[in-house]
């Protein structure tokens, strides 16, 4: 095991370096030991079995100044652990590692706050805690306070503090300290989202100046955006490292067929509970249904914007004339969004055999991110008689792909076109009087 | 280890800083806070002189009051500073878990948030010292290297004690106990000379008077404070070199000890 740390960045060589690092704990039944069982073990004379886990193992990367990298991984990825291990608060068991620069960590904001001091006496001590002079400290003094927009509170002990407050002080104070590398955990689920979108405006800004940030979060959205590198972790491992569509996508598929796993091993609900949401005559039977993906494997996990079939099998007793098979799709939240059946799709079916099956393909699913359900169901020509009728009863998944869009249920396709005017813009008037300016205008 | 003690020094502002804070919380909470510090050894003051004086006066000692503070006070100080420090590491469990900081810098903090509380504590001792007009030593300038040495000798112990409590939390209770043992073994109430030079024991005889000289630092300390300003005498150059080195060597294996195992903190807390 080789450990280096500097407080300064070495020209021409990596902020961060890790080479095959690995990290392993030991899992104890009990977590604080006393003299009074380091004494009864030492009569028992008997080694207790040493459970041990490696949250990371055999990681390697290296951190340049100027990358912002993002880490991706479900949780007890060891995600948290390579934090740790980079700004020295956890040593390595096994490899190299190599830190040479000052670290800001947003692992948790206020951290170190004294409650019996005001809130400007808690800057120059969670200051210093970072590692700053008072010199240092002195000099971002007012733009912290005018950041954490305290106003008078700055001077009143930080217990009386709500919790908006402390943490708009403690990201204050780890922002203006301008780390060589800013460590970033989950920190944008706190606050209110006014304050969020202040915080990762302040990140990117330190992103755009040059600043080097690691980002561990589960919102891959923003990882996406503010990120160039992703790396996604699992098992302690690295799985991928590369540009973050790339690796968002692989861990998302990843992510889809362990779902499916659990899924298929959940097995399907109760008969009881399925037959009460089954009813018909039984003249046509729809006796499996199949949602398939762009490779025709059946799935429960798609994209926005990629193909999507639901193949129905049925079986008929007799040859029945002119039926009418159809599919309902609701969002999870119980909204009826489309029902496709073949009369409105064109699909005539005078006589039908016995024995067979109908697909119905979706080219580019327009629906966005959510849990979906299906229903299917065979009818008579005039919708008198109900054969068969599967009342949600196949859910699915949509995940985001590679699609930008995120509101709503669905994607509309539209297209945006913007008209430089050619001649001036006819205002409404009436808009015009509401704007802030008339108002103050009027009012003075 | 150099390079460790360099980082240390990088963080001086924050030893500063967290020493500040510590004697701000202290006395911010109650306005007596600061008064109350003094009051505490005057109390015992009172109480040991009323024991040893008026309850059960077997005690030949005089200008009593002068003489048990000059023991008391030292002892107080590394009393509280061992045992504040103690939780330093635990105690702060939270933070050592989130940033990273040269860990060390809490227990040094604790003990000289103490050394600050016995400095103020020497109005006290001034002002009983004018009452009993006792003669000072020609060798007073020594007083501030004695308390630095003293300061190194607790944050040995402090180094030792916050580390080991970290993987066996029951030091603190193990320490109680030896706490008030030490105490009583330690010349604070009674004179050293007072100690037989001969006591038969197993068929030895042992020169209690040396033995509790040599092997307790704290003795040395009480004696050199004493020599200082009860008796007014230039203390013993054999013994002060002795402490001195003890207080070194203690320092040194403490910091050795707790940079071994530091690095471990983030984890066992």
């Amino acid at each position: 095991m080789i450990v280096e740390r500097s407080h300064a960045p070495l020209p021409a060589t990596p902020l961060v370096e890790l080479r095959a690092v690995s990290r392993r704990f030991v899992k104890r039944a009990e977590r604080h030991r006393s003299f009074q069982d380091l004494f009864i073990r030492l009569l028992r004379r008997r080694k207790p079995p040493q459970d041990l886990f490696w949250p990371l193992r055999n990681v390697s990367l290296a951190v340049h100044p100027g990358d912002s990298i993002g880490v991706i991984g479900p949780n007890g990825s060891g995600k948290s652990t390579l934090l740790k291990l980079i700004t020295g608060i956890l040593e390595p068991t096994g490899g190299e590692l190599y830190v040479h620069g000052r670290i800001s960590s947003l692992l948790e904001l206020g951290a170190g706050f004294q409650p019996d001091l005001t809130g400007r006496e808690n800057i120059y001590l969670n200051g210093s805690i970072y590692g700053l002079t008072r010199a240092e400290i002195d000099a971002r003094l007012d733009d912290i306070i005018a950041y954490a927009e305290l106003g008078d509170f700055i001077d009143t002990p930080v217990k009386h503090y709500s919790s908006g407050m402390h943490v708009r002080l403690g990201f204050a104070v780890a922002i203006y300290t301008e780390p060589d590398l800013l460590l970033v955990d989950e920190v944008l689920a706190v606050g209110d989202a006014a304050f969020q979108r202040k915080c990762l405006h302040s990140i990117q800004q330190y992103r755009d100046r040059g600043g080097t940030l690691f980002l561990v979060s589960h919102d891959l959205d923003a990882v996406q955006s503010i990120c160039q590198r992703v790396i996604w972790l699992e098992d302690g491992e690295v799985q991928a490292d590369g540009a973050p569509t790339d690796v968002v996508m692989a861990y998302l598929n990843h992510v889809a067929q362990t779902e499916q796993e659990k899924a298929r091993r959940a097995g399907i609900p109760s008969s009881a509970e399925i037959e009460n949401r089954r009813w018909g005559t039984g003249k046509v039977r729809i006796t499996a249904v199949e949602l398939l993906d762009t490779d025709g494997q059946p799935s429960k996990v798609f994209y926005s914007g990629a193909p999507l079939s639901v193949r129905l099998r049925y079986e008929a007793a007799e040859t029945v004339a002119n039926p009418v098979f159809g599919l309902a799709i609701h969002h999870d939240n119980g909204a009826h969004i489309a029902g496709p059946n073949t009369r409105f799709g064109g699909l005539e079916i005078p006589r039908l055999e016995p024995v067979g099956s109908l697909t119905y393909t979706i080219p580019a699913l327009p629906l966005l991110e959510g849990q979906y359900v299906i229903s299917v169901a065979a009818v008579d020509s005039v919708d008198s008689e109900t054969y068969d009728y599967h009342d949600r009863r196949y859910p699915f998944q949509v995940f985001p792909g590679q699609a930008n869009e995120r509101y709503g249920l669905i994607s509309l396709g539209g297209e945006w076109r913007l008209d430089p005017a050619s001649e001036p813009s006819q205002a409404d008037p009436a808009l015009e009087a509401r704007r802030p300016e008339a108002v103050t205008q009027t009012r003075s | 280890m150099a390079h460790r003690l360099a980082e240390l020094f990088r963080y001086r502002d924050l030893v500063r800083n967290l020493v500040v804070s510590e004697l701000k919380a202290r006395y911010k909470n109650s306005v007596l806070g600061f008064v109350w510090s003094l009051l505490n050894p005057l109390g015992m003051m009172v109480v040991f002189t009323l024991v040893f004086g008026v309850l059960w006066p077997n005690n030949q000692i005089e200008k009593y009051p002068l003489f048990l503070l000059c023991g008391l006070l030292p002892w107080n100080y590394f009393s509280a500073s061992v045992v504040s420090s103690m939780n330093s590491i635990v105690g702060n469990g939270s933070l050592i878990k989130k940033v990273y900081f040269p860990r060390e810098v809490l227990p040094i903090a604790t003990v000289l948030a103490q050394l600050a509380n016995f400095l103020l504590a020497f109005i006290v001792l001034f002002a009983v010292l004018l009452i009993f007009r006792s003669n000072l030593s020609p060798w007073l300038w020594l007083l501030p290297v004695i308390i630095l040495i003293q300061t190194a000798f607790a944050l040995g112990i402090a180094l030792i004690l916050s580390t080991l409590n970290v993987f066996y939390r029951d030091t603190a209770i193990v320490m109680e106990v030896l706490m008030l043992a030490w105490f009583f073994l330690t010349p604070i109430f009674y004179s050293i000379k007072q100690l037989p030079t001969h006591y038969a024991f197993l068929g030895m005889n042992l020169d209690v008077h040396r033995i509790a000289y040599i092997v307790n630092p704290m003795a040395s300390f009480v004696n050199m404070y004493r020599d200082m300003l009860y008796y007014g005498y230039r203390t013993d150059p054999d013994f002060f070199f002795r402490t001195a080195a003890t207080a070194v060597v203690i320092l040194a294996f403490g910091y050795w000890f707790f940079i071994r195992y530091s690095s471990r903190f983030g984890e066992e807390v």
